[in-house]
């Protein structure tokens, strides 16, 4: 179970609390209401190894119960990412986690190779959860064999540890983890939005879902990976306070991910780290 | 940019399905900017993420927002009485930047007023306002800005020019060419594609402010982008590098 600090992958995080890739933008726009340095590590939005436009409007649907969002992974690419944002989270003292993700095979591991040696980087976040563009569209991370190549090419490439970051929409996600496991993962994050589909003025949109009901469906895919791995599981879907924290890492996430709960909650981050640093002081009393 | 915890001391239905929402905040409010807005938290059943309003009036510690009933959030929002209370949070965005012109001209279509009213107030003198609505039973929501100079038009014909806002505006285009003027105008995406045409043959410097829906209200998401002319970072988040933009940076 985590603790403060946290070690992970050989470096001390200051706490097991880190967002969700994709829902604190590049870093610096949180600073407004609070400092990066609150979280254990900061986890990037997904970058690519060429700008990517992403989709057209409409991009957002509240479902009342949670969202379907269909940003289509705007970016800027990871070459400028690394160029304007690497001082300032250095200065920051805050390691950050580059979610990658590409259109083929080769992209992937491209974005591995663009990283190089960098001090600010703890990890990359390879998201298996887009379209293969070559294969006619499949996800990457309903294959367990292309999630091997994927995991394979990039500790070709590079030295940072890689975290595979899955979806729960598939058969059997322990194969596909176990497959990124034998390949050389370092450890998981499970899980990513459920795809989903709405339909606006005649145009049908795609995107993910996200909000606290994926918290169900992430505790059964970390308990089952927990079960059959050995790796570190990053747990992430629907954590929106300190109680939903402390059910991840009861579960035996090492650390958790908050995404969706800054969109109704800007501080729920803060409130969560600071909700698990009297839980952790009282000696893991709720 | 705080999050404010908020209580409602009011909110009124101007004219039907139009509500005035005043707010008490504990403590002082920040300073916010003609243009910027607010994210208010939506307590109800069926609602899930925060909606944007443009700040309608602040004082020291109260803060006003007009909105129309749109769907499933305005609704509820509508039915919160006096007493309860909730979140907001701002100044979010970057509000209208104000030089100093001969002349001011504000285009509001609709519900749009609300989002120039505090623009209004702070340009003082030499303001020209044009107004479009449906029919005269909307005036109301003009509220105290019928101190200004006021050109008014109604689709119905029921008060002043019968039409649309822009067809009213173009007849006096003419008069604005030799003026050292700025034009701000807040009003559906429609508005804007016929104000640009309007405006070619002059091209005057003209704000608008530009509506996408949002999530976070804060640039976290990229949920509530819009395509500019700006060659380096054509996409820019309304909630970030807007909601104010010029007319002619938006590739409308
Ligand atoms: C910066 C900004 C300032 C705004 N200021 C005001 C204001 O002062 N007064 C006011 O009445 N409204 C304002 N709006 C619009 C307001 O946010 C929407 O009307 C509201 O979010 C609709 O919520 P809903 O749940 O009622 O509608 P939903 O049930 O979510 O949707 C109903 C309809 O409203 C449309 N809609 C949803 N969100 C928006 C949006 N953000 N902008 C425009 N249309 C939308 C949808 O396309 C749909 O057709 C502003 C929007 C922005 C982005
Ligand atoms: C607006 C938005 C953008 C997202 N962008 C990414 C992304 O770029 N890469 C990724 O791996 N996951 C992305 N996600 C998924 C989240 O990182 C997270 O896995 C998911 O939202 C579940 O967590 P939550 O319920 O706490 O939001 C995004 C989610 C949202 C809501
Ligand atoms: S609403 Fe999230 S970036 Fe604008």
């Amino acid at each position: 179970m985590g603790t403060f600090p946290l070690e992970l992958f050989g470096k001390k995080l200051r706490n097991p609390v880190m967002n969700a890739s994709g829902t604190l933008g590049y870093g610096k726009e949180i600073e407004r209401l609070w400092k990066i340095s609150t979280l254990g590590a900061f986890v990037t939005k997904g970058l690519s190894v060429f700008p990517h436009k992403g989709n057209p409007q409409p991009r957002i649907l509240d479902l009342g119960f949670g969202m379907l969002n269909s940003i289509g992974l705007q970016n800027f690419g990871i070459k400028r990412f690394l160029e304007e944002y690497t001082e300032f989270f250095i200065r920051r003292k805050t390691p950050v986690i580059l979610n990658i993700f590409g259109f083929t095979e080769d992209e992937y591991v491209e974005c591995g190779r663009l990283i190089g040696e960098n001090p600010a980087v703890l990890a990359l976040e390879a998201n298996l959860s887009c379209p293969n563009v070559k294969q006619g569209g499949i996800i990457f991370g309903k294959d367990p064999k292309i999630v091997g190549r994927i995991v394979r090419g990039l500790k070709s490439v590079t030295k940072i540890p890689v975290l595979v970051k899955l979806s729960s929409e598939v058969t059997d996600i322990v194969e596909i983890a176990y497959a990124a496991y034998e390949a050389g993962a370092d450890g998981l994050t499970l899980i990513n939005t459920l795809p989903g589909m709405w339909k606006e003025r005649d145009t049908l949109v795609r995107g993910g879902i996200s909000g606290p009901f994926l918290k169900f469906l992430a505790l059964k895919a970390i308990y089952d990976c927990k079960r059959s791995l050995p790796i570190p599981i990053v747990g992430a879907g629907g954590i929106m306070n300190v109680k939903d924290a402390i059910l991840f890492l009861e579960a035996g996430c090492s650390a958790i991910q908050v995404g969706t709960a800054t969109f109704l909650d800007p501080l729920a981050i803060p409130k969560i780290v600071k909700g698990l640093k009297a839980y952790f002081k009282r000696g893991q009393k709720w | 940019m705080k999050d404010m915890e908020v209580t409602v001391i009011e909110n009124r239905e101007v004219i039907k399905d139009h509500f005035l929402l005043k707010a008490k905040v504990k403590g002082r409010i920040p300073a916010f900017r003609p243009g910027q807005f607010v994210m208010v938290k939506i307590q109800g059943p069926q609602v899930f993420l925060r909606r944007p309003f443009t700040a309608y009036e602040c004082e020291k510690d109260t803060i006003s927002i007009l909105y129309k009933v749109k769907g499933v959030g305005t609704r509820v929002l509508s039915k919160m009485k006096r007493g309860e209370k909730t979140f907001i949070l701002g100044p979010c965005g970057r509000g209208f930047s104000i030089t100093e012109r001969e002349l001011y001209v504000v285009i509001a279509g609709g519900i749009g007023v609300a989002g120039v009213n505090l623009l209004i107030k702070s340009l003082k003198k030499n303001v020209w306002i044009f107004f479009g609505t449906s029919s005269s039973s909307n005036l109301s929501l003009l509220g105290n800005l019928t101190n200004y100079d006021l050109f008014i038009s109604t689709l119905d014909g029921t008060y002043g020019k019968k039409g649309d806002v822009i067809s009213l505006f173009r007849e006096k285009i003419d008069d604005l060419k030799n003026k050292d003027v700025e034009i701000f105008a807040c009003g559906p995406k429609e508005m804007y594609k016929s104000l640009k045409d309007a405006l070619l043959k002059y091209r005057l410097p003209c704000q608008v402010l530009y509506e996408e829906r949002m999530a976070c209200g804060m640039g976290l998401c990229f949920g509530c982008v819009v395509e500019t002319l700006d060659p380096k970072d054509p996409i820019k988040r309304v909630c970030y590098e807007g909601p104010v933009f010029s007319l002619w940076e938006l590739s409308l």
